[in-house]
């Protein structure tokens, strides 16, 4: 061994290549580790994003999560106003609950660590108690979800098909299809809410998902009568709420609803299947103006009840709007047909073409009867109040769609503009489509504004109809024969509202366009027609204010022997409110005939 | 490797009766299902023939609305870099399969765990009866009909404070003033 050892000397400094790199000892000061990205630690909930919907409390095989009110969320129309609570004592961070989550609310952290001696300390509100969560997850149903967000697409035929014949648009689910669908349904309930008539929605869907369809149809049958028209053109407001829907497309309420009542195909089976009771005559008699949905529905209701009703009706057909407003391609007449027999079987009679004011006075009706309901509705058009708006083939689509539903023709020409964006306006161009005519649709807000359904609205689109937004009309041309030949309308720029309504649309001066055209149709909205009681006692004895009847929360007027619904009292104007006004008519009415 | 594939599957094929390939679009794996008598010998076909040492997996899952168990084993060849799965499907009530842990020692962990929890016997299995659960007597727990909620019911006591939970269904009822029929409720949640 040399004095001078080269190696011994130099070979400790081959430590120094470890210089700047990360230790592997504990670094100073003490960084806390951070938890693997798929650990599984306390539970997060976004509390603006949850719903309430309490599926995270119905899996929860060990019974940890219940749902409780919290001091400053309340419920509203689509929220439960519910926030669940979990006992960490109980959870072992299976994450179904996570996992069957619609809204994805829910999600777990990394943070696992918590020690206490206080039992109590371990139940606590995921969202409010660990706000610091939000930034810390792990485990979350962003990627996979058990639910199933995607519908059953619905079989219907083909755009230009359609435009040949009157056949119904859609064609319903059959029963795998039904099944499927009904099991999407988690049976929150958060849609009963919305609709106006709280039917029982998850319950009869879970009836069709376990294969019971007469039940589904007797609960369907507890509050609508008129069940297979809602099942086919209902503005289905429950949909809208769908807790699916925050993430995926709702559960066909509406087209599960249509399937139910078609597996019954006729009055007697409909009668069989939904077996009610009907209470012995109690002697009392109740007299209808108008056999519309909420006619029906409390001439429906009150029959079982052991009620003598008499609807008195004007056209020949009962059904109101929805059997002359409603286009048959969306509503065959044969179903609304079944389902009127099946009312008159339970003991409802119906006097057709008798209108009110003309063939009977309002004052018979009244003195004959203990109790008077009205559901009278809006058969009158707005006009466009515009120059030139008499013009020959210039007309109402309400009263269009009327006479074309009543199986009478109209003259309408090829070319056919129908002012709106309503419902009426759709449906009265789908049906001159129908009759080969080519269709402008005029309507002075952007589509996204239109108040139709969006089915509708694509439906119209899919069969060739166009639309023309931001249109004003301004003067209708017409030849000198006094027959329509043309519309003259201006643009319109959208200028936000100054008060936070929806923005306005303002013409643009020297915009003006000119169509041709054999036929208008103005579909701006419609009124009522009070003229049975115009000059009578009862004109000042039932209050009416702003063209609408008023009445207290139990349908009745302003004379407590005379109840009204439908169209001319509630402001949403479609047939499930309709219906609702009738069912909660019904209930006042057997209440104030048997209080008297 | 595409070659291996097509010999192995060749053999298994001409050597054990019934042997069924089960489509799969993945590069390194195969896929069989074979009556259960021939489990152990395809296995120690595969484990001492063709190279596959490894066992890298057994599983089970409960066919309950046809009644019957289906046992997966995933066993692994180092050198070709293959996966084979051996399935097999065998009556739930009366649940029974042969013993492989003379294959691999191994395999007798999994299959007390199979015991325990499915409530499968494997023939001339050794060990003790309890594995994970103790003085366990009610149902394998893993089976899909053991009701877990109503067993958490049963075993653990409720917490006092838990008492102003409601119900969600029942709190959007009162606010609509919604009138469910009877018959109706056995369908709400």
């Amino acid at each position: 061994m040399s004095f001078f050892d080269l190696k011994g000397t130099l070979k400790p400094l081959t430590a120094l290549k470890q210089f700047g790199k990360k230790p592997h000892t504990i670094e100073y000061p003490k960084v806390k580790k951070e938890a693997a990205d798929r650990y599984r630690g306390f539970h997060f909930n976004d509390l603006e994003a949850c719903i309430g919907c309490g599926n995270c409390s119905t899996i929860c095989q060990n019974a940890a999560i219940d749902m409780i009110h919290i001091e400053g969320i309340e419920g509203i129309n689509g929220d439960s106003g519910l926030r669940p609570r979990i006992d960490h004592g109980r959870c072992c961070w299976c994450a179904l609950c996570v996992e069957v989550c619609p809204t994805g609310s829910l999600s777990l952290t990394k943070d696992y660590l918590y020690v206490s001696d206080d039992p109590d300390s371990f139940l606590w509100v995921p969202g409010i108690d660990n706000p610091e969560g939000k930034n810390n997850l792990s485990f979350t149903s962003d990627e996979q979800s058990l639910n199933d967000f995607k519908r059953i697409s619905m079989p219907e035929l083909e755009g230009m098909e359609r435009v040949k014949s009157f056949a119904e648009v859609v064609l319903g689910y059959n029963e795998e299809q039904a099944r499927e669908e009904a099991s999407r349904c988690i049976s929150c309930g958060l849609c009963t809410e919305a609709c106006p008539e709280h039917m029982h929605i998850p319950e009869y869907i879970n009836a069709i998902a376990t294969g019971n369809d007469k039940d589904a149809l007797r609960i369907i049958y507890d509050n609508n009568p008129l069940p297979e028209m809602c099942g086919k053109v209902c503005t289905r407001r429950c949909e809208d709420v769908c807790a699916i829907a925050v993430r995926g497309e709702p559960v066909a309420i509406r087209w599960l609803k249509r399937y139910a009542t078609e597996t019954a195909i006729s009055s007697d089976i409909t009668r069989e299947i939904v077996n009610p009771v009907i209470k012995e005559p109690n002697g009392k008699k109740v007299g209808i103006v108008g056999a519309g949905p909420s006619g029906l529905t409390a001439g429906y209701y009150l029959a079982l009840r052991g009620y003598d009703v008499t609807i008195y009706e004007s056209n020949a057909k009962a059904g109101g709007a929805t059997m002359y407003g409603i286009p048959k391609y969306r509503f065959p007449i044969e179903s609304l047909d079944k389902q009127i027999e099946y009312i008159e079987k339970i003991g409802v009679k119906i006097h057709y073409n008798t209108t009110v004011g003309k063939d009977i006075t309002f004052d018979k009706i009244y003195k004959e009867s203990d109790v008077v309901f009205m559901g009278v509705g809006f058969p009158k058009a707005w006009t466009l109040g515009i120059d030139g708006e008499d013009a020959k083939g210039s007309m109402q689509a309400v009263n269009y769609l009327h006479e074309i539903n009543d199986g009478e023709e109209v003259e309408i020409g090829n070319k056919v503009a129908v002012i709106g964006g309503g419902n009426v306006a759709i449906d009265a161009a789908r049906v001159s489509k129908r009759y080969g005519a080519d269709v402008t649709i005029l309507y002075r807000r952007r589509v996204q504004d239109m108040p139709a359904d969006w089915e509708e609205i694509e439906g119209a689109e899919d069969e060739g109809i166009h639309i023309v937004p931001q249109a004003i009309p301004i003067k209708v041309i017409a030849d000198k024969n006094g027959k329509v030949t043309g519309i003259e309308y201006l643009m319109a720029e959208m200028v936000p509202d100054e008060r936070g309504g929806r923005p306005k649309p303002v013409a643009i001066e020297g915009s003006n366009k000119v169509l041709e055209i054999t036929a208008l149709m103005g579909a701006i909205g419609q009124q009522a027609d009070y003229s049975f009681i115009e000059g009578t006692e009862y004109e000042g004895k039932i209050k009416v204010e702003r063209g609408r009847i008023v009445v207290n929360e139990d349908q009745q007027t302003s004379d407590p022997k005379v109840f009204a619904g439908g169209d001319a009292v509630n402001r949403t104007a479609d047939a499930i409110s309709a219906i609702a006004d009738g069912f909660r008519a019904c209930k006042a009415i057997d209440k104030y005939l048997i209080e008297k | 490797m595409n070659d291996i594939k097509a010999k192995l599957t060749e053999h298994i094929k001409a050597n054990f009766p019934g042997a069924a390939e089960k489509d799969f679009k993945g590069e390194n794996r195969i896929d069989f299902s074979i009556d259960k008598e021939f489990i152990p010998s395809v296995l120690t076909y595969l484990k001492n023939t063709a190279g596959f040492i490894h066992l890298s997996h057994i599983t089970c899952v409960d066919w309950l609305e046809e009644g019957e168990f289906e046992m997966i084993f995933i066993i692994w060849s180092p050198t070709d870099k293959l996966k084979v799965f051996i399935r097999t499907r065998i009556d739930r009530e009366k649940a029974v399969m042969p013993n492989i842990d003379m294959i691999w020692r191994q395999a007798n962990t999994y299959e007390r765990e199979f015991r325990e929890m499915f409530g499968i016997q494997f023939i001339g299995l050794k060990g003790a009866k309890d594995f994970l659960l103790e003085d366990w007597e009610g149902p394998p727990p893993m089976r899909r009909d053991f009701d877990t909620a109503a067993y958490a019911k049963d075993a653990f006591f409720e917490r006092p404070g838990r008492e102003d939970a409601l119900d969600v269904r029942e709190e959007i009822i009162k606010r609509s003033r919604e009138e469910i029929p009877g018959f109706a409720k056995k369908y709400s949640r």
